[in-house]
């Protein structure tokens, strides 16, 4: 294995990571907030649905993704004349990983949620903020630890993201070869642990500086309120 | 004449008693034909042959690292050399037991059509799609595959285009399924699947022979030993030649 090699095994899997986390990110806000504060029939069965991927073996969830996204799916082919291709493609191995994390981002923003107190947004509410405004400047703000909490959650999962990824676009060196991708295909071969402990040791760096950025995103838009 | 029978008889019973469940690391392409194979064998001896398809390499890499199999048929010489070089086989148990071809495959549905010949432009046979093979790499199937296109001056033109699998069967399912619209198979997979239709037979010299080399395990008892014997007999050639595959003699 060269440089060069190494280097695309992490480009996609940060592209893989970013694209899925930034594409779910919003749904998963509206979810959390539907979830916490919304009163609509189905809710239970919505709640349950959102967990799903959660708790399904990877494997069910990247075959299922192979039968509706595959070329001859019955969405797949709806949007391929659209040029929109998730077969094979990094945009199908985003897919998969943002459909593994949302339910943990979908958690973590929910309890933030559910903790911001009520009496601010009823207060904002009397001195005239519509409910977007109030939205957008209370809950939102006060919620952020657990935006922040659960986009990293899900963005770790995204790069561990294996079973639903394999099944679904393969393994493709440059498109579809994220980093457990690419350590499982040197496990399975003879004489090539070097570069599995290699990609191993690069994917633990890369966790602890998600880990890390997270941290530091966290503080810096909170600064402890004085009575906690 | 009693004395003759009193000693079949514990022979007999000495068999029977011992049976043995004889675990089998075999290539990926032997499926359906191995489990023909050894159906017959089970119900003679009592024994429990269990068998665990996969890429040769990830079934050396397996043995390797201590696997519990007695019995392991490679879909190429490499990986067959590779256990023995590590003194993981029984010496002077490994015999050339089956030959394949290798074919291009295209969905059942489509009308693709590909003369394999040298020179010949498979990257325009794709389209927009990739080609399925097994990873070209380490996996017989994808390195069958890898020199026959080299060999025929075509490997360049694709090899940005594949869609390599973790065994030859993976491949044939992403041609199956429709997802890739060629790939590069052993010819009895693509006898055992009704999803794929062959689009051309590659010529024999265009890569090396594919050869399925049997070898016995460290740890074999003697249920190994007569598995290995019935895998290679007369009785079992016609199942082999049913599924497709030659029998080197």
């Amino acid at each position: 294995m060269t440089g060069r090699d190494e280097r695309e095994i992490i480009a996609v899997s940060l592209k893989v990571a970013l694209w899925g986390v930034a594409w779910s990110l919003p749904l998963a806000v509206a979810t959390a907030l539907a979830l916490a504060r919304g009163r609509f029939f189905g809710k239970t069965l919505f709640d349950a649905a959102v967990h799903l991927p959660l708790v399904l073996p990877p494997v069910v969830v990247g075959f299922a993704l192979l039968a509706l996204f595959g070329r001859r799916g019955p969405i797949g082919s709806l949007l391929e004349p659209l040029g929109i291709v998730f077969a094979f493609r990094w945009t199908g191995a985003a897919l998969a990983a943002a459909i593994m994390g949302f339910p943990l981002m979908v958690r973590a923003i929910r309890l933030a949620i559910d903790a911001v107190d009520r009496r601010l947004e009823v207060a904002a509410r009397t001195l005239g903020a519509g409910r977007a405004r109030v939205f957008f400047t209370v809950t939102l703000p006060l919620a952020w630890p657990g935006v922040v909490t659960g986009a990293l959650l899900a963005f770790a999962r995204a790069l561990g993201e294996f079973g639903a990824t394999i099944t679904f676009v393969s393994n493709i060196p440059g498109e579809t070869q994220t980093l457990p991708l690419a350590i499982y295909t040197f496990t399975q071969t003879p004489g090539q642990d070097g570069e599995a402990v290699h990609l191993s040791i690069l994917s633990v760096l890369l966790s602890l500086g998600a880990l890390a950025l997270s941290e530091w995103l966290v503080r810096r838009r909170l600064p402890r309120p004085a009575h906690a | 004449m009693r004395r003759i029978l009193a000693l079949f008889a514990c022979v007999a019973a000495a068999t029977l008693a011992r049976a043995d469940t004889i675990t089998v690391f075999a290539a990926a392409s032997l499926g359906e034909a191995l489990e023909a194979v050894v159906k017959p064998f089970e119900a003679a001896t009592g024994h429990r042959v269990v068998v665990s398809y996969a890429g040769s390499n990830a079934l050396a890499r397996q043995i390797e690292a201590g696997a519990p199999a007695t019995l392991f048929i490679s879909a190429d010489v490499d990986w067959a050399d590779h256990v023995e070089q590590r003194g993981l086989a029984v010496p002077g148990t490994r015999r050339d037991l089956l030959g394949n071809d290798l074919v291009l495959v295209a969905p059942a549905a489509s009308n693709a059509s590909v003369r394999i010949a040298p020179g010949f432009d498979l990257a325009h046979a794709l389209g927009d799609g990739r080609l399925a093979l097994a990873n070209p790499d380490a996996v017989p199937a994808g390195k069958y595959a890898k020199a026959a296109l080299v060999s025929l001056g075509a490997w360049a033109g694709v090899e940005k285009r594949i869609a390599p699998a973790e065994n030859v069967r993976a491949a044939l399912a992403l041609v199956s399924r429709g997802e890739a619209p060629l790939g590069i198979v052993y010819r009895t997979d693509a006898m055992a699947d009704k999803g794929v239709r062959v689009v051309g037979l590659f010529p024999e010299a265009s890569h090396p022979a594919i050869v399925y080399p049997m070898v016995e395990l460290r740890g074999a008892t003697p249920a190994t030993h007569a598995l290995a014997a019935h895998l290679g007999s007369p009785a079992a050639r016609a199942t082999w030649q049913r599924f497709g595959f030659r029998v080197i003699e």
